[in-house]
């Protein structure tokens, strides 16, 4: 595809790379928005990333904040800042980055997989949902104005091993925050005597509308597991996800709420859903053939 | 709109009881499952829910559970299952889109418009058919048939044209071939046969033969 | 007896041996190699355990072996006392090498394009996948005659590590954008190894059926 001209999209912060991807001096070609970029790394901490033309040769700079393991980029004026996650900037946590995957859907399927516990039982059996404790309790969502960001609170549900670190089942407590169309993140309470939750981000590049590549920046307490052992244990989880996401149909999210059917238990979806609606962002939205 | 017309899907044996199937006409998915009591149903393969293509989930009884949250669906399309909401009934609004099929001559047949009328084509006597086995060619659908023509005019039998394309073999054996278009670039050809070489030991052969058809259709 | 498997849980080839170690019912350690994205398995320190830079490998009492195959054949001659898994008659043995060959040969390529789609390998896809398709049609031409034999597995009537092998990267070939829309023999073969005793899910893989 070529660039997308949605303004909504263009303004976001994406992440386009992981720290360590690419050797000093070298550079990696990749996509943003349907966008060809170059990502060169100019110096140990350095990055440089030009839009690639047509003829391939290296045209505008775009600007770079480099956070949360991640390069971002973007091809507009972001509107809103990188989001602040302060969990890490703690320096007893595991930082653990995972790279990236590539994921054949919508940015909107992945962020929407990511709020959702009722698949918990069903697709991640044993860690994250138990077979026969399939219930989702109440929740409730904000869309908090200050920030322009959706969040789930006062989320739990059981889990036979919550994480890497939890041994034996628990009701694990989780609250969820959408900071833009192509990024969200988890805090979830692990253990119940300390409140110092997990923090799991999901920040995705859009490679094309239905072609996308996620990086899960995490900050974990855990002082047991390697930074390898939780990684593998977070890729696990994200590949049984990965199936599910690239065989929903149709790829591209639908707005209109007659189109797919929710229950209580997708609130978070449903808020996420008119967010995206009244901020009018068309890159990656299903727009239904007219009859 | 889709076309009031059946298409072969697939050999009714290898659609088991208790599975759920992914199967393509016309650029249109379609998760073809068959409940634990042998029912064929073929459904949109799109779960009402958020989309998940119900091919993948999994049959329990007489329902089909989609895989990504367990909603479970009765052979009407009805939600009955929503285990995130153990208490709650399923409002009515939630229903698969269902489409006609049938069981005939060893074959899966669907029709996709919306309110059907045409008929099966006539192969004649119901019973006695036998799956041979299924072939996929990268052909549209009508050079797909051509294909498969000119290939058994070189077969020693009467071979005759219609919706589906049979031979009869010296020794009264009837090979009939059923289209199945999937889309531009991809045709799935199903044979079954009746008569004397329906034994296993015939099966093998006509298979087998089959095989071959295949590999010089794509020879050429 | 000491058994340690250095896996990763995302590796197909890894899960074939963690498939066998569990229908044998046998205790192992895990070593966990950081495949991706840390490429531990081109490092030097796990070039002297393996020199082709390759998962699995597995130890077993000091014996260190590579290569998915070859470490099921060592663990089903070992510890199935039945010989079911590897069977040595004469009819048998020579089929179930055959198709054991295949599975770390020619499927493999099911496994490249996995590796293209989910972790961004710089392979040609297109090529890869027509490859696995060439591959999965002769799997499922072979299941479509044992099918009318009433037969469900690929050598006789019990699974083998013929059957275990291909396993694998059959039914993770969606991953690498290989759908089983056109291998009817084969889904119902992968169905039935899913309710086969003892069989665990990986990631990619229901654990429902
Ligand atoms: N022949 C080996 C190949 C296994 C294989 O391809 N392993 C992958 C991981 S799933 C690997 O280590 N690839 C790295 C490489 O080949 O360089 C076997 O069957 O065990
Ligand atoms: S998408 Fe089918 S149950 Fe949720
Ligand atoms: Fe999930």
């Amino acid at each position: 595809m070529t660039a997308t001209t949605d303004p909504v999209a263009r303004n976001e912060w994406i992440a386009a790379g992981w720290l360590g991807q690419i050797a000093p001096g070298a550079s990696h070609d990749t996509m943003i928005l349907g966008q060809p970029i170059r990502i060169t790394r100019t110096g140990e901490d350095s990055y440089r990333i030009s839009e690639i033309g047509e003829d391939g040769s290296e045209g505008r700079e775009l600007p770079i904040q480099t956070r949360y393991t991640c390069i971002f980029t973007t091809l507009g004026d972001p509107t809103r800042p990188l989001p602040e996650i302060h969990e890490f900037d703690e320096a007893d946590r595991v930082v653990v980055g995972c790279g990236n995957v590539g994921v054949n859907t919508s940015p909107y399927r992945l962020v929407e997989n990511f709020l959702d516990m009722a698949h918990f039982s069903f697709i991640h059996v044993d860690t994250l949902g138990a077979t026969d404790k399939t219930e989702v309790l109440a929740y409730r969502t904000e869309h908090r104005k200050d920030v322009d960001e959706i969040w789930a609170v006062d989320c739990t549900f059981f889990q036979p091993a919550a994480s890497k670190a939890v041994k034996g089942g628990q009701m694990t407590r989780y609250l969820y925050r959408v900071m833009s169309p192509f990024s969200v993140m988890l805090y979830k309470n692990i253990s119940e005597d300390s409140d110092r939750n997990d923090a799991i981000c999901v920040f995705i590049q859009p490679l094309t509308e239905t072609r996308c590549l996620a990086y899960m920046p995490m900050a974990i307490v855990d002082n047991e597991n390697t930074a390898a052992d939780i990684a593998d244990f977070q890729q696990s989880i994200f590949l049984q996800d990965r199936v599910i996401l690239e065989n929903q149909r149709p790829a591209l999210l639908p707005l209109d709420p007659t189109y797919e059917l929710p229950t209580r238990a997708d609130a978070s979806s449903i808020a996420f859903r008119r967010w995206l609606k009244a901020m009018d962002i068309r890159f990656g939205i299903y727009e239904k053939q007219a009859a | 709109m889709a076309p009031d017309q059946w298409n072969a899907v697939a050999l009714d044996s290898q659609i088991r009881a208790s599975s759920s199937n992914p199967v393509i006409v016309n650029d249109y998915a379609l998760a073809l499952w068959r409940s634990a009591s042998g029912e064929v149903n073929a459904w949109e393969d799109r779960c009402p829910h958020r989309g998940m293509r119900l091919s993948l989930g999994f049959v329990e009884g007489e329902k089909l559970r989609c895989i990504y949250h367990g909603w479970g669906y009765g052979p009407d399309g009805q939600c009955k299952v929503i285990p995130a909401h153990p208490d709650l009934t399923p409002p009515k609004t939630i229903c698969a889109q269902r489409h006609a099929v049938e069981s005939r001559y060893g074959l899966i047949w669907t029709n996709l418009a919306e309110d059907p009328h045409a008929r099966l084509p006539d192969l004649g006597a119901d019973d006695g058919w036998e799956a041979v086995r299924s072939i996929f060619l990268n052909y549209a659908v009508q050079d797909a048939r051509k294909a498969v023509m000119d290939d058994l005019v070189g077969w020693n039998g009467a071979l005759s044209d219609g919706d589906v394309v049979t031979l009869e073999l010296p020794d009264g054996t009837t090979l009939a071939a059923a289209f199945q278009p999937v889309d531009a670039g991809s045709t799935g050809v199903h044979f079954v046969a009746r008569g004397p070489a329906v034994s296993a030991e015939g099966r093998h052969g006509l298979a087998r033969q089959v095989v071959q058809l295949r590999a010089r259709i794509e020879n050429n | 007896m000491k058994i340690t498997l250095y896996d990763y849980s995302l590796s197909g080839s890894c899960y074939k041996v963690r498939l066998m170690l569990g229908f044998l019912g046998l205790e192992y350690e895990r070593r966990q190699v950081d495949f991706y994205p840390g490429r531990q398995h081109k490092t030097p320190g796990f070039l002297a355990i393996n020199p082709l830079g390759q998962l699995p490998v597995l130890e077993d009492n000091g014996l260190v072996l590579r290569d998915a195959q070859a470490i099921l054949c060592h663990l089903a001659n070992k510890y199935d006392g039945d010989g079911t898994w590897l069977p040595r008659d004469p009819a048998s043995f020579g089929p179930v090498m055959m198709w054991l060959m295949f599975a770390g040969g020619e499927l493999m390529a099911a496994s490249s394009a996995r590796l293209h789609d989910v972790m961004s390998y710089d392979l040609d896809i297109e090529a890869a996948r027509k490859s696995a398709r060439s591959a999965f049609r002769v799997l499922d031409d072979h299941l479509t005659h044992r099918e009318i034999d009433g037969g469900t597995w690929i050598m006789g009537d019990h699974p083998t590590v013929a059957d275990l092998a291909c396993f694998p990267y059959v039914a993770l070939s969606g991953d690498g954008g290989i759908g089983h829309e056109e291998y009817p023999a084969i889904r119902n073969w992968l169905r039935e190894f899913r309710k086969l005793p003892g069989f665990h899910a990986m990631s990619g893989i229901s654990e429902y059926v």
